[in-house]
């Protein structure tokens, strides 16, 4: 294994930076946690199932396949296996399907995105899920949740989302959308033409399924009545529904994951800047060709021009979909749930007085001290935190400390792992 | 469409293959998954195991229902209160 670069996430950025370590003649291991490749947006449908992907998505994934098969042996592939973390000596764990302790040439994470959700009471009962998990579901099983679903939070997300409803028979609600991406026409003209493309395919058949898409809306509370789910929104709205997606956004999946001396570690695609799916190909790429140039001392390739390319409409994209969400946190009901893993409440947040400090947040509040690490509440609770003493634009750190594991461990996968690292140096 | 049974709290449910545990009992119409310690309804959130809301108890071990992969067979139950024995 020591020859091996461990590729963590077997998405759009892990297999092109994968195939492009390949190519130039290191030997690559790709793990996966999910059962097949594809990553979150090219996550491919169950064996039997007909994909529900667009055109424009197969040729990309296909593209990406057919370079990873251009490398034969050199790349292996572990899927239902997942990366636990890396030691101070550079010995990796990883558990499931492939439970070993292997110590890597160098680390390439590309863990993609996690998605942003906004505290708002009612957000903790079942059947309310991110917009991205319920997408998975749709995409494994070409299949939409039995009942009515509404799509909440703000975002290109939930229209992508809402067209896949609408392709599978199954049109939500309504699309809550607590932006306003269509009042500024002429500032959305320069956003790249294949944005355009791809927002026309999904508002048009969001239209014709007359899907209402209601902006500057916000989802406001949830709750459990009569075995549904009755959301309200700004504008006296009440929507009742059996399934509720929410997403406000996405962020890098990168809390965490260490830096190690020992070993070179590099983070792809959207674990390293939340771009989106065209940038994390660009980046996967990119970030594989360095990382190779590195390792055997050859030198650097240039950087690629693509990111730039999708900073900037991702930055646009973001102007256009601003909102004042965040400012509701101030108004949130005491009792409801900030993080999810302890059951910890604005209350509770109150109960530290002004202006906590992380530390003090974490260790007398027990926010982000989960096994979630915070990934979930740590931005809100940074947020809700400075409101005292909020600046124009209140930086939001988040203020967990975490640690490794990545996630929790079972003690019988560590004692389980077979240890290929003896022998070996370190 | 191959299909199999994994039993929840005892019941059967049916999955297909390449399903996780987590979306076999959503679609079976099963969307709390019991109770976590905290007194909140164990479900589905993040569905990419990150948020550790939808623990359960597998064969003896906690575990996320929306990485764990179905087979045939394979007896769950809640975190809490449950017997997969």
């Amino acid at each position: 294994m020591r020859d091996t670069v461990l590729v963590v996430g077997a998405g759009l950025a892990g297999l092109s930076a994968a195939t492009e370590l390949a190519r130039a003649g290191l030997p690559v291991l790709v793990v996966d946690q999910a059962q097949a490749v594809g990553g979150a947006i090219h996550r491919q449908p169950l064996p039997g199932v007909r994909s529900i992907a667009s055109g424009a998505q197969k040729r990309r994934w296909a593209g990406v396949m057919a370079g990873v098969a251009a490398q034969g042996g050199r790349i292996t592939l572990a899927l239902g296996t997942r990366f636990g973390g890396v030691d101070h000596t550079g010995a990796v764990l990883l558990t499931g399907a492939m439970n070993r302790l292997i110590r890597p040439r160098a680390l390439a994470l590309a863990l993609g995105a996690r998605e942003s959700v906004q505290p708002r009471p009612g957000w903790t009962l079942p059947g309310v899920e991110t917009a991205g998990s319920l997408q998975t579901r749709l995409k494994t099983l070409a299949e939409a949740p039995a009942g009515r679903v509404l799509l909440a939070g703000s975002g290109p997300l939930l229209l992508a989302l809402g067209a896949e409803l609408v392709k599978l028979g199954r049109p939500p609600l309504a699309i809550l959308e607590a932006g306003r991406p269509f009042a500024r026409p002429l500032a959305a003209l320069r956003l790249p033409r294949s944005y355009w493309a791809e927002a026309a395919t999904y508002l048009t058949r969001l239209r014709l399924a007359r899907v209402p898409i209601l902006t500057g809306t916000h989802l406001t509370a949830i709750r459990a009545e009569g075995g549904a789910l009755v959301a309200e929104a700004t504008g006296g709205r009440r929507l009742t529904a059996d399934h509720i997606a929410l997403h406000d956004g996405i962020r890098s999946n990168d809390i965490g994951l260490p830096d190690c001396a020992t070993l070179p570690v590099v983070r792809l695609g959207d674990c390293r800047e939340a771009l989106g799916a065209r940038a994390a190909l660009a980046d996967g790429r990119a970030g594989g060709a360095a990382l190779a140039a590195r390792l055997l001392g050859r030198p650097e390739p240039a950087p690629d021009a693509e990111l730039a390319r999708q900073r900037a409409a991702q930055a646009l994209l973001a102007q256009l979909y601003a909102h004042d969400g965040a400012a509701r946190l101030a108004d949130l009901p005491g009792d409801t749930v900030i993080c999810r893993c302890e059951a910890r409440t604005v209350n509770d947040l109150r109960a530290l007085g002004p202006s906590p400090r992380a530390r003090q947040l974490r260790l007398d509040g027990r926010f982000a001290m989960g096994p979630c690490q915070g990934r979930f509440c740590g931005d809100w609770v940074a947020r809700l935190a400075a409101a005292d003493n909020p600046g124009p634009d209140t930086p939001t750190p988040g203020i967990g400390a975490p640690r490794w594991p990545a996630r929790p461990i079972a003690v019988a996968d560590l004692l389980a792992a077979t240890d290929e690292t003896e022998g070996e140096t370190r | 469409m191959t299909t199999g049974t994994i039993f929840w709290a005892g019941q059967p449910v049916p999955f297909r293959v390449g399903e996780t545990v987590a979306s076999a009992l959503m679609r079976a119409g099963i969307a709390a998954f019991g109770t976590a310690p905290t007194g909140q309804a164990r479900a589905v959130f993040c569905g990419i195991g990150l948020c550790q809301g939808c623990l359960i108890r597998a064969e003896g071990r906690i575990t996320e229902a929306c990485l764990l992969p179905a087979r045939d067979g394979l007896r769950l139950s809640p975190e809490i209160g449950g017997d997969d024995a």
